[in-house]
């Protein structure tokens, strides 16, 4: 069943913010007011939008240190992921995670995560949760190419595919693990044929295609929640900024990011073929932009003035009382 | 299989082979292989890849052709599917092409084995055999969309209701409204299965058909069709008829996609118009049982004709 335009209405709405966020991330990082690291998402949006565009608030998915794409996919709130980002006491974790570990298990989604490979284990946990609570929920792990590299990542495969468990693992393969390029770093030519080796179906696709995202996950998704068992979707697709803000980007090719950009961006693609069929109206995007451009504004300037926490908040969110 | 080839190329005398640099090791491991020297007894070609960067993009394979053309290859192995092909044969121009069946859909070429694939090859691309016994002239689909050409297909050309080319894998036959095919081998895999089963067509014949499809629960008929590895779908069909050469052949619903040999590659909306054509200008490709027939027969491996140890 193909997606109604409301549907694509959301996707572009989820892509547009996206964007706008990391692109403000961006300007923002560089005035030094943002605490910590970030790793921007831009380029890869029609990825998450593809996947989440088939996830319900039953759904569970785990991030890895890029992450906001994955959040606002997932229905966060995207002034509450600006506020954590600038470490406020009112961000979805209370100012306490930051970029790398923003997280709301109210809306499924488990957290970005600083440990590499981190992802595929806990979905492998929440899958396992949805199978024996019989609910039809389905649990993604995306993960990047560096990250398929991990051990973890394998022996989630192989679990998951084991114990038939409604999992997907979404590859996002955007070349480079850091600054080591996945062509030398993967072994095989393409991350999915590793899927066959798990006894799992594997598929490889353009990740700067929302449409050609969306199917795969369609698919993937609807055979999770039929008890199909997992596959692995590996989504070729190019970051736009360096693996964190700061890095120089010295490993990439000369104008190798604009003429991504130029040629290959998702949003762009996205506008051009929903336009030429005339499923949406160019007016009704514009709409969206402003709108997002609005909301972008107000969540930076919100955080700005937003508290940092106090002294007696490290003693909160703990595990031990002391 | 690389180096299958080079061994039966440098057998018969070839001194030079351009290949396409790659990414994925294939160059990597056979510089290695070069550098290491070739077995004993064999005298492999000189190797030079050409000067072209990768973009892990099918135009890769478009530029690499159009190198080897303009250096005047007298032959080029493919190994790849039905896609590589068809990107081959956009641009060798009468370039004599042997695809060795490595890819995705595998109708178009051959499965044959790369050591005697070689040698045809060479043997062609040497000038040892006459062209006329040996290269075969293909058909192929030519579609254009609103005058521009947005082809070819070497296999089949399918109309689907489908709005978006999405993931380009075909897999939904309720979706499939027309299929044109140059050839339809009843044992192929692939959306051209459907018109092998139900009237098959040579490689050979002048004729292509058309399949007008429906959905099964309304077609005048069904079919169980192979429509890929390990999907054999119910299909409808309500009318087969044979194409000619040159005749325009429009599509019957005014909005989907066209998936050309097994992969979606083109949207179209009310606006647009399609025309598909048959042509018989399509890729040379050797046929080697007739090579190796020809070879055995003039003693081209021997040094001698054969009718001292022919049959009497």
């Amino acid at each position: 069943m193909e997606l109604s335009k409301d549907e694509l209405l959301k996707a572009y709405w989820i892509m547009k913010a996206i964007r706008e966020f990391e692109e403000r991330v961006h300007v923002e990082f560089a005035t030094g007011d943002i605490p910590g690291f970030v790793h921007l998402y831009a380029g890869e949006e029609a990825i998450a939008a593809g996947v989440c565009t088939h996830l319900r608030g039953k759904d569970k998915i785990a991030s890895t240190h890029r992450g906001h794409g994955h959040c606002i996919a997932k229905g966060c709130d995207i002034e509450g992921m600006m506020a954590e980002i600038y470490g406020k006491k009112n961000g979805l974790c209370a100012g306490k995670g930051g970029s790398m570990h923003i997280a709301d298990l109210e809306k499924g989604m488990m957290g970005a995560n600083g440990i590499v490979g981190g992802g595929p284990p806990l979905i492998c946990g929440a899958g396992l949760a949805a199978k024996q609570l019989k609910n039809g929920g389905v649990a993604v792990a995306f993960v990047g190419d560096g990250g398929s590299n991990q051990g973890t990542t394998f022996e989630s495969l192989n679990l998951a595919s084991v114990w038939n468990l409604p999992c997907v693992f979404v590859v996002e393969n955007n070349g480079y693990a850091e600054a080591t390029a996945s062509k030398y770093s993967v072994a095989c030519d393409d991350v999915s044929d590793r899927a066959s080796g798990f006894n799992m179906p594997g598929v490889t696709i353009d990740g700067h295609d929302f449409f050609a995202v969306e199917e795969a996950a369609r698919e993937a998704v609807r055979r999770a929640r039929e008890g199909g068992g997992p596959t692995l979707i590996e989504c070729k697709v190019n970051r736009y900024y360096g693996h964190f803000e700061g890095d120089a980007q010295t490993y990439r090719g000369p104008n190798e990011v604009e003429k991504i950009r130029e040629s290959r961006d998702c949003i762009d693609n996205f506008v051009k073929r929903v336009t030429a069929a005339g499923v949406i109206e160019p007016a009704e995007l514009e709409k969206t932009d402003r709108e997002v451009a609005a909301l972008i504004d107000r969540s930076v300037e919100k955080a700005k003035e937003a508290s940092k926490p106090d002294a007696a908040d490290l003693l909160t969110d703990v595990y031990v009382s002391y | 299989m690389i180096t299958r080839l080079l061994s039966a190329l440098g057998a018969v005398g070839i001194a030079r082979v351009l290949m396409m640099p790659d990414v994925d090791g294939i160059a990597h491991r056979v510089r290695r292989a070069v550098d290491l020297r070739p077995p004993p007894g064999q005298a492999w070609p000189e190797v030079v890849f050409l000067d072209m960067s990768i973009e892990c993009v099918p135009d890769d394979t478009v530029h690499a052709v159009e190198g080897m053309v303009a250096a005047g290859a007298g032959a080029i192995v493919v190994l790849g599917g039905d896609g590589t092909n068809r990107l081959v044969a956009s641009v060798c121009g009468d370039t004599p092409i042997l695809p060795l069946s490595t890819g995705t859909n595998n109708v178009f070429p051959r499965v044959r084995e790369a050591t005697i694939a070689g040698l045809a090859a060479g043997l062609v691309a040497a000038g040892r055999v006459p062209s006329a016994e040996t290269l075969f002239r293909n058909k192929v689909l030519q579609v254009e969309v609103n005058g521009e050409s947005r082809g070819p297909a070497l296999v089949d050309a399918a109309i689907a209701s489908d709005r978006w080319i999405g993931s380009r894998a075909v897999w939904r036959p309720e979706s499939l409204r027309q299929l044109f095919v140059t050839f339809a081998e009843a044992d192929a895999i692939g959306l051209s299965s459907i018109a092998g089963l139900l009237r098959p067509v040579s490689r050979q014949a002048t004729h292509g058909l058309r399949v007008d499809l429906e959905p099964p629960e309304t077609a005048a008929a069904t079919l169980l069709a192979p429509i890929a590895p390990g999907l054999i779908a119910p299909v409808g069909v309500s009318r087969v008829e044979e194409v000619f050469p040159g005749k325009a052949q429009t599509v019957q619903i005014s909005q989907g996609v066209i998936a050309l040999d097994g992969e979606r590659e083109i949207e179209f909306v009310p606006s647009d118009r399609v025309v598909i054509r048959l042509d018989n200008d399509g890729p040379l490709t050797i046929d080697i049982d007739w090579v190796m027939a020809r070879a055995a027969r003039e003693g081209l491996l021997t040094g001698q004709s054969s009718p001292n140890f022919g049959e009497k």
